[in-house]
């Protein structure tokens, strides 16, 4: 039945869609990547998915020239979807956006406590997290002032609401600030995908509510393993974990209660997938002394790291993802696939510019 | 001039002579202790300059694997964040101290790094995803920095060192070169002068003995010719020989 009317408003978009993922790069085009030898070759191989974004580059460009053109055109391409969509579409993507406004609210909440001129700062913030008070954003000289009468204008006032003061932004550690809002971010948006009535029961719910709930789980992970060692204590970990997901609530109260890595492994062993990426990096076994996470340490057996299973994992959803008719879903896969790509052309260039080939076979192709 | 080369302004004496000498015995020590100095510091240097040499070729390789770390980490984040990490550096983390380092007398700064532990201003950089990465590349530019901090070391007692090889060696060349053989050519021109002294003073008493013996041996001719004309006037006519017991009338003795 969801299919019947998803077409009158959501059918061009999804179409476009589409279109755009057939042009992301597929394993051919990646394997001829990895044998290019100078940046130059990589423009050239890139030509014709980037053609135009790239022309402007100067010869030999810098990598991160490279991946700021790579950007521009998933912005352009991601306004072009916003522009036409309408009712719960429209939502989506503001949802989508959020993610990428926190950072930018991080950093520039970072620049005021330390009295920068913030106004450098809005060149910095990703793209797609602009909106239109962020500039407002700098008039704020200091951290009340912002908390009181700018951040509350800002789509994502929400978030501040309820769990942090305006105290917080002064004594908090910025991270963990990002984190709390990242936190009430996902469960909001795993709210709206699965409690609106225009969403819940069709396809976008149930991809979504996949896609968020291994978002979930990957950064309480991520979190409680990256906190060993810093002064993050265990209950304020526990605020940061996100209250859904496959591991909630039994895995993330293990989480939040484990100390080393074996006991992270031990919190997720309930999920399959996740125990075995644990198997597989060999952390299990108590070799956390090279660390988690590290893509060259000494644990994968095939180099790669906990954090490439995730992104293998997030891309194998995403891919799937495109596999459902009638569902915003798409546009989320779409974007994170586009990122994922601009991550492995800059890595691809990164390991051309170095000269480091042997690891450049480290990049995430699903197509 | 006496003395083919340059000499000091010294007045031909023998106390000046005994100077010249204790100075020249002095600049022949001297020379051996720089030279043996001069010795030293080279063979220091050199043993400078393999280090250098491996500590750059260590930079190399470090330096690659930390801005491939740094790579590691733009991947995984997935967006600069450098701006981040600098603004959430309070206070730094390595330090370098400086000694010396004392070298036949020549003294070479050392630096010497250390991190101050518990110091980990961006521990939770990248919480969310890459914290690891973040982490890591720390280590390797830490390590990166520490060859830094070698090189520069050694690089700062090479020059240093250079220096004072410099001005050792320049000392060497002036002791050996300039100042001995102008002691030298001092000492040849005292002696030179002191002798000539001697044969005058020599040629002088010869003169004044011979010119004596001239003197005497007039005067004895004399001496001899006149008593020879002496004795024949006596012969002659002796007119001192009177007689005592003649009619001239004594003179009366008065007492």
């Amino acid at each position: 039945m969801e299919g019947l009317f998803f077409n009158v408003n959501g059918g061009y978009i999804e179409g476009v869609v589409r279109g755009y993922r057939n042009s992301l790069l597929n394993g051919q085009n990646y394997s001829n990547l990895t044998q290019c030898e100078t940046i130059d070759d990589v423009k050239l191989q890139l030509s014709p998915a980037y053609g135009d974004f790239l022309a402007s580059l100067p010869p030999n460009p810098s990598t991160s020239s490279l991946a700021n053109k790579t950007t521009d055109k998933l912005v352009a391409e991601f306004r072009y979807i916003q522009g036409q969509a309408v009712g719960t579409l429209a939502k989506f993507m503001e949802y989508l956006t959020y993610g990428y406004m926190i950072d930018n609210v991080a950093l520039l909440i970072t620049g005021t406590l330390h009295e920068r001129d913030t106004r450098e700062l809005l060149e910095r913030c990703h793209p797609l997290g602009w909106f239109e008070t962020m500039p407002v954003l700098c008039v704020a000289t200091n951290i009340e002032e912002l908390y009181n009468s700018v951040l509350i204008e800002t789509p994502l006032a929400a978030y501040f609401k309820g769990s942090l003061s305006h105290q917080d932004l002064d004594e908090l550690n910025i991270e963990i600030i990002r984190n709390t809002l990242y936190k009430n971010y996902l469960e909001d948006f795993y709210k709206f995908v699965t409690e609106h009535p225009e969403l819940k029961d069709t396809p976008t719910s149930e991809v979504m509510a996949e896609v968020l709930e291994f978002e979930a789980d990957r950064r309480a992970i991520n979190i409680t393993l990256n906190s060993f060692g810093t002064e993050l204590s265990k209950q304020d970990r526990n605020k940061l974990y996100p209250s859904f997901g496959g591991l909630y609530p039994e895995g993330t109260l293990m989480l939040s209660r484990a100390d080393d890595i074996e006991g992270v492994s031990l919190a997720v062993s309930g999920n399959h997938d996740y125990k075995s990426y644990f198997d597989s990096v060999g952390m299990s076994g108590g070799m956390g002394g090279s660390g988690p996470g590290n893509m060259s340490g000494g644990g994968g057996s095939d180099g790669k790291s906990l954090e490439d299973m995730f992104y293998q994992k997030e891309m194998e959803i995403s891919k799937s993802a495109f596999t459902r008719q009638f569902t915003h879903a798409v546009i989320y896969a779409w974007v994170k696939l586009r990122e994922q790509e601009i991550r492995n052309i800059t890595w691809i260039a990164e390991c051309i510019a170095q000269n480091q080939k042997e690891r450049i076979g480290n990049y995430i192709s699903v197509f | 001039m006496s003395g083919a080369g340059d000499r000091e302004a010294v007045f031909p004496t023998r106390q000046s002579l005994g100077a010249m000498k204790n100075k020249l015995k002095g600049a022949e020590t001297g020379h051996s202790l720089l030279k043996r100095k001069s010795e030293a510091l080279t063979k220091y240097r050199a043993e400078i300059t393999r280090r250098i040499d491996e500590a750059k070729r260590k930079m190399g390789r470090v330096m690659q694997i930390a801005a491939f770390s740094l790579a590691e980490v733009t991947y995984a984040v997935g967006g600069d964040i450098g701006y981040q990490i600098q603004e959430s550096a309070k206070q730094a983390r390595f330090r370098v101290r400086t000694k010396q380092e004392n070298v036949s007398g020549v003294f070479l700064p050392q630096f010497e790094s250390y991190t101050t532990e518990g110091n980990n201003d961006f521990g939770l950089t990248g919480l969310g995803k890459g914290g690891q990465q973040v982490q890591r590349c720390r280590e390797t530019y830490t390590r990166a920095v520490e060859t830094l901090v070698e090189l520069a070391s050694l690089q700062t007692a090479f020059v240093t060192l250079d220096e004072v090889i410099k001005v050792v060696n320049r000392r060497v060349n002036a002791i050996e070169h300039v100042i001995i053989p102008r002691t030298e050519n001092t000492i040849k021109y005292i002696n030179s002068e002191l002798d000539e002294l001697d044969r005058e003073e020599f040629y002088r008493l010869k003169k004044v003995k011979s010119n004596k013996q001239r003197d005497n041996n007039a005067a004895e001719q004399e001496e001899k010719a006149s008593k020879r004309r002496g004795s024949d006037k006596e012969n002659a006519d002796d007119p001192g020989a009177t007689d005592i017991l003649g009619e001239q009338e004594d003179q009366d003795v008065i007492f």
